[in-house]
């Protein structure tokens, strides 16, 4: 691994001509006394993939939960796709249809069936007609690999089938932005990679994404840009390439000769 | 124990029937009515709104601190004089038991609702829906569903307690057994076999209750 990263791989990064979709301008946001975030400011452009990592704590989940208003924040702004997020909730609802969101524990209904776990936000939040939700949840189903699992209920499933179902759940709303919390970090390891396939698919076809992850390989493969978290802050935010072979700061170094060394 | 006459409860069967319909009926709309009012109050207590929180959280604890016998002859006694013309025995007796009883629904759904993780309220945040949708589609049905067994064995509480309506005189079972006791003077009879015929339900009721928890624990 070491040798790897001393070895500069050249690849085309994309220039950043693509236009802004999620901008975070000074974030911070404090539990009491104490600050989870700090003065954090972001752009993700179009079709960008940027993976957040860094160690635990470092608020790396809740950067991605202000993005969507799951979390609140006391100073800052964001801005996705134009709609502006200060840190009272506004439109909040018209703001999340637009971003799809996959949890470290995936989340799924367990009441309900793979199916309707899929459809029931575009029917309930965006009126679809049942037909086409479901017609659509099929595709999506087909997407990630679990055509046959429709009428299965989330219990019955893998873990890494939940939360290719998870994400399956996101896309319905066909989501400007996709946001990954840990998607991997819950599951047994043989099924980390059938989740980072469809993730790394997903990248392909120009979705915008932000994914926190301690998936190297996969950030190494996939991502534009590395944002790297300690202590609520954001000390790097570059191309990846540069990253791994040569990080700017030292704690940066540190965590990456952690857990890249064994 | 021959002096005891039995052949008067078969004689009085037709007019003990409508009482016993009575007080199903009692108890199946004063169910429904406090489950849903009941929930209602424990979405109103977990909300952020600090003030609707505490107004909730007063209902409650009122209701709970009031013998149910109170709130059942007050109610009748002081809407008429509110409203200025009498509720009939059964509505007022309906009202009472679903206000009374909501307090302790409301409890167990709060538990309910509290044994449902944060998560999955993000998660359907998260795709748009609305807090109220949320609820609707997300948490309340997983925590009524895990709270079952708990809400029907308060309910057989309820159905016990609805022989309490004697106080206002409406006919249900247990005011019809008294009718029936006093004018046939078959006291040890009736009493005998009303006692039986609660016994009989809400051991039943309460068998069914044990059933579905033990499936619930095995699924």
């Amino acid at each position: 691994m070491i040798s790897a990263l001393t070895v500069r791989i050249p690849t085309a990064v994309a220039p950043r001509v693509q236009p802004t979709m999620i901008s975070m301008n000074g974030v911070s946001k404090r539990f009491g006394s104490f600050e989870v975030l700090k003065n954090c400011s972001v752009d993700v452009g179009k079709g960008e993939v940027v993976v957040v990592c860094g160690p635990s704590g470092s608020g790396k989940s809740t950067l991605i939960r202000c993005v969507n208003g799951l979390e609140a924040f006391q100073a800052g702004s964001i801005t996705v796709d134009g709609i502006k997020l200060g840190h009272s909730t506004t439109d909040l609802t018209r703001l999340r249809r637009r971003i799809g969101m996959v949890f470290q524990h995936f989340e799924l209904y367990p009441h309900l069936k793979v199916v309707d776990n899929i459809t029931l936000a575009p029917i309930k939040v965006l009126g679809r007609a049942r037909a086409e939700a479901e017609a659509k949840a099929m595709a999506l189903l087909k997407r990630v690999g679990l055509a046959g699992k429709a009428d299965a209920y989330p219990a019955q499933l893998s873990g890494g089938q939940q939360q290719r179902v998870a994400i399956a759940r996101g896309l319905a709303m066909d989501p400007l932005v996709m946001l990954f919390d840990e998607p991997t970090s819950a599951l047994d390891p043989e099924m980390i990679n059938e989740v980072l396939d469809v993730m790394t698919e997903l990248a392909r076809d120009g979705m915008t994404m932000i994914v926190v992850t301690h998936e190297m390989g996969f950030a190494r493969r996939v991502a534009n840009r590395i944002i790297f978290m300690d202590q609520g802050q954001i000390v790097e935010d570059v191309e990846t390439q540069r990253f791994f072979a040569n990080p700017g700061s030292e704690r940066a170094k540190q965590f990456l000769s952690k857990i890249l060394n064994h | 124990m021959r002096y005891l006459d039995w052949s008067v409860i078969s004689h009085a069967w037709p007019f003990l029937w409508q009482g016993l319909q009575t007080s199903f009926l009692l108890l199946a709309l004063a169910m429904a009515g406090g489950i849903l009012l009941g929930t209602l109050i424990a979405v109103v207590r977990l909300s952020a709104s600090r003030p609707l929180a505490a107004v909730a959280a007063c209902y409650v604890n009122a209701l709970r601190s009031i013998p149910l016998i109170m709130v059942i002859f007050w109610f009748y006694l002081l809407v008429p004089l509110f409203i200025g013309r009498p509720v009939g025995t059964f509505t007022s007796a309906l009202i009472a038991f679903t206000l009374f009883e909501s307090a302790y629904y409301s409890e167990i759904m709060r538990a309910g609702i509290q044994g449902i993780s944060q998560g999955q309220m993000g998660a359907a945040l998260a795709t748009g829906m609305s807090r109220m949708q949320a609820y609707r589609y997300v948490v309340l049905p997983q925590a009524l569903r895990r709270m079952t067994p708990v809400l029907l064995t308060q309910s057989v509480a309820l159905f016990q307690d609805s022989s309490l309506v004697y106080v206002i005189g409406l006919h249900d079972f247990m005011t019809s057994v008294g009718i029936v006791a006093n004018r046939e003077a078959r006291l040890i009879e009736l009493y005998l076999f009303a006692a039986f015929v609660y016994f009989v339900i809400c051991f039943s009721a309460s068998r069914v209750v044990k059933r579905l928890q033990d499936r619930m624990t095995v699924a």
